[in-house]
């Protein structure tokens, strides 16, 4: 089997495991009382998060290990993650603010989650549009991986800052979204379409990895 | 470690002398800086948005336009002639380079900050100068952040299609946070507040830098070498 | 005091239709593509 392959029959089992998702979290999950079903919207923005940063993660760890080995593998795998985790991204960017506004009566506010999301998503569509612009092999794959490096080591300080932001001034809130202290069926669905996610993370990259780590889709 | 501060110097002199023989860009950059703040004085209502309001960002703006301008001129100079190459032959370590760079862009954004502070000053009535130490630190910190990870960001833009475009889409993630931390510095400096309430950020402004500039030297010679 | 639940389902069906169509979208895209650039 070819990798390509493998990659489509894991993103199938995904989509098809998702589906199953769907239904779970749909009709067989308590709805919150205090946010009403827009809460339901957690089971999909929350592994979209979680597997945007795990893409995230893996282009940086990618990154500096392709300058430590100069190994073109660890190139492609990066240009692939960065492509799959800018998808999930916009999984996450979509949902949040559809989630954000029913519960929080808002769009789109300043938290730290949220611009941490914000930040994420342009560190992956600014790699991406450097890995276009660079013709030459080598000199694409060097560049990328000092900007994925410093995409990794800036999350953590794109947190901090927002979250020290709205610790020192606090903004009133309509109601807060925190994870539900939990009913064990809520965090059981919440933990299965996070591995289902994770499995589509897997499904994506391999076949993304498999068409080639070129700045678009061809192979290098 | 004395040799690289040196060839560093070196760097940096020679870009200053470059820039100030010609100073295009800084004059641009000081117009440009006084036409932002002329703009922001005139398009607001003295009587509906008290000054206090609005001055940190404004002139968070103005100093962020400020640090773009100086990083968009930090490289070009040096492709147009093909000097880049010579630079890159001369036997001077990668990281003297990048901080001779890193020292001149901050010389430059210092001249076109401190112009656009005292424009600042000028047209609006905000009470700097009880607070100009605190204020100096910040900017300082803040606008180290800025230019260390642009500087190496103009290093490589420089060399791609559509460079002018690339380095503020590149760029953008990693200006919030010093940004961030630095508008909610001057907010309670313009007020009045004490110091102490504003120490959190000045650490975070301080990690970011450290970090930041660690990571920049490291990084740089990875887009220079062949 | 006895609240209803808020009828916000619109907003939750809006979100799991854009995550459907967002993967799927991808799905598709990189099957196309990897039929495109290979001969299986």
């Amino acid at each position: 089997m070819t990798l390509a392959q493998s990659g489509r029959w894991l993103t199938g089992i995904g989509l098809l495991l998702l589906g199953g998702v769907y239904v779970r979290a749909l009709a067989f999950t308590p709805v919150e009382l205090h946010q009403g079903p827009a809460q339901k919207i957690f089971y999909v923005h929350v592994p979209a998060a979680w597997s945007s940063m795990l893409a995230m993660g893996l282009v940086g760890l990618a990154s500096i290990l392709y300058l430590l080995v100069r190994d073109t593998r660890y190139d492609r795998f990066a240009a692939a993650s960065a492509e799959v985790g800018t998808v999930f991204a916009c999984v996450m960017l979509t949902t949040g603010p559809l989630w954000a506004k029913p519960v929080w009566g808002t769009w789109w506010t300043w938290d730290a989650r949220l611009t941490l999301t914000l930040m994420l998503f342009f560190i992956f569509i600014g790699y991406q549009l450097l890995r276009g612009a660079v013709t030459d092999p080598a000199l694409r794959a060097r560049y990328a991986a000092v900007v994925g490096i410093c995409g990794l080591v800036l999350l953590p300080f794109i947190h901090l800052s927002v979250y020290l932001f709205r610790t020192l001034h606090p903004q009133p809130i309509v109601l807060k979204p925190s994870a539900p202290s939990a009913p064990p069926e809520m965090v059981t669905t919440l933990l299965l379409s996070v591995g289902v996610f994770s499995l589509l993370y897997l499904g994506f990259v391999i076949q993304r990895y498999a068409l080639g780590g070129g700045g678009a889709a061809r192979n290098v | 470690m004395a040799d690289l501060l040196r060839h560093a110097w070196l760097v940096t002199r020679k870009d200053l002398r470059l820039e100030f023989r010609s100073r295009t860009a800084l004059t641009s950059a000081l117009v440009f800086t006084a036409l932002v703040l002329v703009v922001f004085e005139h398009g607001r209502d003295p009587t509906a948005v008290p000054t206090l309001n609005l001055a940190p960002s404004i002139l968070w703006v103005t100093f962020s336009f400020a640090a773009m301008l100086a990083l968009n001129r930090a490289f070009q100079a040096e492709l147009e002639n093909q000097a880049l190459d010579g630079l890159l032959l001369a036997p001077i370590s990668r990281t003297s380079l990048y901080w001779g760079k890193l020292g001149a862009n901050l010389v430059f954004v210092a001249l076109v900050q401190v112009t656009g502070l005292l424009l600042f000053m000028l047209f609006f009535n905000v009470p700097v100068w009880r607070v100009w130490a605190p204020l100096a630190a910040v900017t300082a910190l803040a606008t180290v952040g800025f230019i260390a990870v642009g500087t190496l960001f103009s290093a490589m833009v420089v060399r791609t299609r559509f460079a002018e475009l690339m380095l503020p889409v590149l760029l953008l993630p990693f200006l919030l946070p010093p940004l961030i931390a630095a508008v909610q510095v001057t907010v309670p400096l313009f007020a009045g507040r004490p110091l102490s309430e504003v120490a959190g950020w000045f650490r975070l402004l301080a990690a970011y830098d450290v970090c930041f500039v660690t990571l920049a030297t490291l990084l740089f010679p990875f887009t220079v070498t062949e | 005091m006895s609240e209803a639940i808020p009828q916000n389902a619109s907003f939750m069906v809006a979100a799991y239709v854009v995550t459907a169509v967002i993967l799927l979208g991808y799905a598709i895209a990189l099957v196309r593509r990897t039929r495109g650039s290979r001969d299986s």
